[in-house]
């Protein structure tokens, strides 16, 4: 997008205030969505995006500029501003890009090749089979959009890496009505492929489960409240290691001391059965990349092996600042934004219990099986999450759904209290949000107990 | 701003207005953004940015297309033009898909000056002055107490810009926006335990933000928890913080949207003239209040804007409309079309939204409990708290009432209700309003809640 002369004069006109290390991301984005609500296409939106972000690093601050442009005037002018505001003396150098690593990752059926006819005929048979699923459903949204991008990344140690990626996601929303009683139920289906995805999974599965969950919590009572045994299903699950414990494990927080997982590496933090393991290599993964958005190729980090935690994940700065090497988790939401330490398909690995013997240990708990979500204070690692599909479990046998319960705990109470491990992992897609940034992100997860927890409901 | 931003915008009215499609819009947005991070007094990082972008809506038989680009070159405006086009034909029609006209304003004139949303004293501060305040913003936050170990974040954030609306009938104005604010987050540790608090500030400069505020009430917040401890679940009174009434109050805010209601996706259908407080509450949606970081002359579509009474005396009066569905409602806009960036489509939003303080001072509501919970804070809102079916359900901190006295600092509870049964048990509104920005900008006072659902072990 940007030819290796000027990419080599922008950094050496960063580095003129005596910067240590410049970088330059370029990206341009296509992306388009059509979105569903009352059996009508309401949106139908392309958008384009086009630009770079300009980081510079002098002694321990970043300093960080972006344009909406790759014209060779406004990066000079960008990258003179760097230098002109983390100022002093001049200190040019001779910039070489020498390591050139590309991917192009090229899906079977590119979302450019796909028209809106096809989404839309996709998105009217969702509708229809939601709400032919049960005369109680009432209302159905479903979007599904897609993007092609090209990211290239050129820095002062000489890295230059170039990419593609396409992602496509369908989120179909069901909500059931009888009488006085609503509920809703949400099903997301998405890779970082394109339009081959459905060959997999039909638009009209998804449909149909979200449809299931909407209208199965039409029968549910009120949640219970206080602490009891707590089982988690698997897939979209995996959000709670996410939240309570994968983002203070994201070494940003480990270095400004807002991390409980500070100074544990080697520790036992967590039951033996808990493996957990962050693997943006995990190809077709909605939080799948090659490179990370620092150049960096990407690999598995294994973070906590039987229960000892290993590994931080990390950005450059972090690793630099730790003294640790770089695990390929530095994540921006565009070149809009500075790169953060950030996970991308993170999951807790297979263990060796039946999913049916796990279920039957409870005497009086809870399964979770979907949450609409979840928060976590990283340095306290207390958080919460909302249950939107819960079941009352008795006798090792589940009961009847609940309505309105969270869960709250401790991410590093938590991690101790897990017993037992199934052996079904499963993935689910998702966005994740961090310093104002969203990213898609990818949480799984086999179907665990968790000792106790605290139950939030309306219930005594 | 680019030089030429004004003529980019007129270039491309000007080219779709010659592909004979019935009405076009194009909305504008060039902005100026900074953000500074302070860490143990050193910029942690500083970034800036120029940008500016377009977003262009094509109506065609009835129906809407949209596309967007922050690339203004000639080629990349035609083929946005292009793609707007060809959207227009993958959407439905519908007769309410029009764009604004003069009949459709609820508030005809336009009542904001541009001292609304700009303030010329924006420019008096340097890069270097923003760089202070927030190290200032560490500096007095981490001095306010010894237990407070670190500062996690403290941050200076600003952006001006300028909107620019035109549209095929004959809409073409514009304003200018600023705004600044500070955030600071404190950990406190005392023995083992651990704890956050963090509070911010806001306004049109940074000359309008008092650092020894922000600073004291996040200190504050950081150590009156310290030592939390669980309690036995159980029905109590709750008293909740201005800044937790404000977020309770941006999910029924959502609910008040024309949009849900017409999708039937809300508890609000088919409630108006209901009384639905127990007391007469009075709550607003003011587009033009003068403090308010939410105002500015014109809405999202170019509706000019107005002050609209939600509920009066604790009655349902209105929902809150853009002109698609006012049209279908046979109402008129109340000037609510909002969005967020030239990137998405205008949508039913709030403005500055906000329930009318009362008369009890916040002490004298304290003292009037006689056992109950002060929430500070709560987390999971936007997964604990479901719009559609109304119920509520979010972990809380806070201190524990006894006798009219905060008497012990509580942690890791849950707090759960639905909306309709939290609106008929506010007992008490207090006298100290304070706002929030949270898609949109929220404003509560103090709010005493009679018995909801506490759990913990």
């Amino acid at each position: 997008m940007i030819d290796k002369e000027l990419l080599s004069r922008v950094l050496a006109e960063m580095l003129g205030g005596g910067g240590s290390f410049a970088e330059i991301y370029t990206q341009k984005n296509r992306n388009n969505s059509l979105k569903l609500e009352d059996s009508k296409i309401e949106n139908a939106v392309s958008g384009f995006d086009l630009g770079c972000g300009l980081r510079l690093w002098r002694d321990d601050s970043i300093f960080y500029a972006y344009v909406d442009s790759v014209k060779k005037k406004d990066l000079l002018d960008a990258a003179r501003a760097l230098a002109r505001i983390s100022k002093s003396e001049t200190n040019a150098r001779s910039i070489e890009i020498n390591a050139n690593q590309s991917l192009g990752d090229r899906s079977l059926v590119m979302p450019s090749a796909v028209d809106n006819d096809y989404k839309k005929n996709l998105l009217l048979k969702v509708d229809k089979v939601t709400r032919d699923y049960s005369q109680n459903i009432a209302q159905v949204s479903a979007y599904i959009s897609d993007s092609e991008q090209e990211i290239h990344i050129a820095n002062s140690n000489g890295v230059s890496s170039y990419f593609t990626l396409q992602k496509v996601i369908l989120s179909v929303s069901a909500i059931a009505k009888r009488k006085k009683e609503i509920r809703t139920g949400h099903k997301s289906y998405a890779k970082t492929l394109g339009y081959e995805i459905f060959e997999q999974k039909k638009p009209e599965d998804v449909a149909l489960e979200a449809a299931a969950t909407a209208v199965k919590m039409l029968e549910a009572r009120g949640a219970p409240t206080g602490e009891m045994p707590v089982v988690i299903g698997p897939a979209f699950g995996g959000v709670i290691f996410h939240e309570a414990c994968g983002h203070g494990l994201e070494a940003d927080a480990v270095i400004k001391d807002a991390s409980v997982f500070k100074g544990k590496i080697g520790k036992k933090i967590a039951s033996d059965v808990v493996t957990a393991i962050d693997d943006p290599s995990l190809k077709g993964h909605w939080g799948y990349y090659g490179f990370d958005d620092e150049g960096c190729r990407s690999s598995e980090t294994v973070l906590i092996k039987d229960g000892c935690l290993m590994e931080y994940m990390h950005d450059l700065k972090s690793a630099v600042k730790l003294n640790q090497s770089q695990t390929g988790n530095g994540r921006r939401q565009s070149y809009r934004y500075m790169p953060y330490p950030r996970m991308s398909n993170t999951y807790i690995a297979n263990g060796k219990s039946d999913p049916k013997d796990i279920l039957g240990s409870v005497n009086r708990g809870i399964y979770a099986k979907e949450f609409a979500g979840g928060q976590v204070d990283p340095a306290t690692g207390d958080f919460v999450f909302g249950i939107s599909e819960g079941y009352m479990v008795e006798n090792g046998k589940i009961a009847y759904p609940i309505k309105g319960a969270t869960l709250i705990g401790n991410g590093p109470q938590v991690l101790k209290k897990i017993e037992m491990v199934g052996n079904d992992l499963a993935f689910a897609p998702g966005f994740c949000g961090k310093n104002g940034q969203s990213l898609a992100n990818e949480v799984g997860q086999p179907t665990i107990k968790v000792s106790n927890m605290t139950v939030g409901g309306t219930e005594t | 701003m680019p030089e030429n931003f004004r003529d980019i915008i007129k270039y491309a009215a000007d080219k779709i207005s010659k592909r004979g499609v019935d009405e076009f819009e194009v909305y504008a947005i060039s902005s100026k953004e900074n953000q500074i991070e302070v860490y143990q007094q050193d910029i942690e990082s500083l970034s800036f940015s120029e940008s500016s972008g377009i977003g262009i809506r094509i109506i065609n038989n009835c129906s809407v297309g949209y596309a967007y680009t922050s690339f203004l070159e000639k080629h990349q405006i035609l083929d946005c033009i292009d793609r707007a086009v060809a959207n227009a034909q993958a959407t439905n029609s519908e007769e309410f898909n029009t764009l604004p006209q003069s009949d459709d304003y609820l508030y005809p004139a336009k009542q904001g000056e541009q001292k609304l949303s700009f303030d010329n004293n924006f420019f008096n501060y340097t890069m270097n002055d923003k760089a202070l305040a927030a190290k200032k913003l560490e500096y007095a936050t981490k001095a306010r107490d010894k237990r407070i170990i670190g500062i996690s974040n403290s941050s200076y954030q600003d952006s001006e810009a300028e909107i620019i609306l035109i549209n095929s009938n004959g809409f073409f104005d514009s304003y200018k926006k600023s705004w600044c604010y500070l955030y600071v987050n404190a950990i406190s540790r005392s023995g083992e335990d651990t704890s956050t608090g963090d509070y911010f500030g806001y306004g049109k400069h940074l000359g309008e933000i008092d650092i020894e505020n922000i600073a004291g009430n996040a200190a504050q917040k950081s150590v009156s928890v310290l030592g939390g401890k669980k309690i036995k679940s159980r029905k109590a009174d709750l008293l909740l913080h201005p800044l937790v009434g404000a977020q309770f109050l941006s999910l029924i805010a959502g609910a008040l949207a024309a949009d849900s209601i017409q999708k039937r996706k809300s508890l609000f259908r088919g409630k108006l003239s209901e009384k639905l407080f127990s007391l007469d509450i009075d709550i607003y949606d003011d587009g033009v209040m003068p403090s308010g970081l939410a105002s500015s002359p014109f809405d999202g579509e170019g509706v000019y804007k107005g002050k609209t009474a939600v509920f009066e005396k604790g009655v349902l009066k209105t929902y809150l409309y853009n002109t698609y569905t006012a049209r279908k409602d046979g109402t008129k806009s109340t000037g609510n079309a909002s969005r967020s960036s030239y990137r998405s489509v205008p949508s039913v939003g709030i403005n500055n939204f906000y329930i009318k303080p009362g008369k009890s001072s916040f002490e004298k509501i304290l003292s009037s409990m006689d056992e109950g919970f002060y929430v500070l804070d709560i987390i999971g809102l936007h997964s604990g708290a479901n719009p559609v079916s109304g119920d509520i359900s979010v972990g809380a901190k806070g201190i524990w009432v006894e006798k009219g006295i905060l008497s012990y600092p509580v942690k890791e509870v849950t707090i759960a209700t639905d909306f309709l049964s939290l609106l008929k048990s506010i007992k008490e509104v207090g006298d100290n309003l304070s706002f929030m920005p949270l898609n949109g900008f929220m404003g509560s006072p103090a709010l005493l809640i009679d018995k909801v659902m506490i759990s913990g072990t």
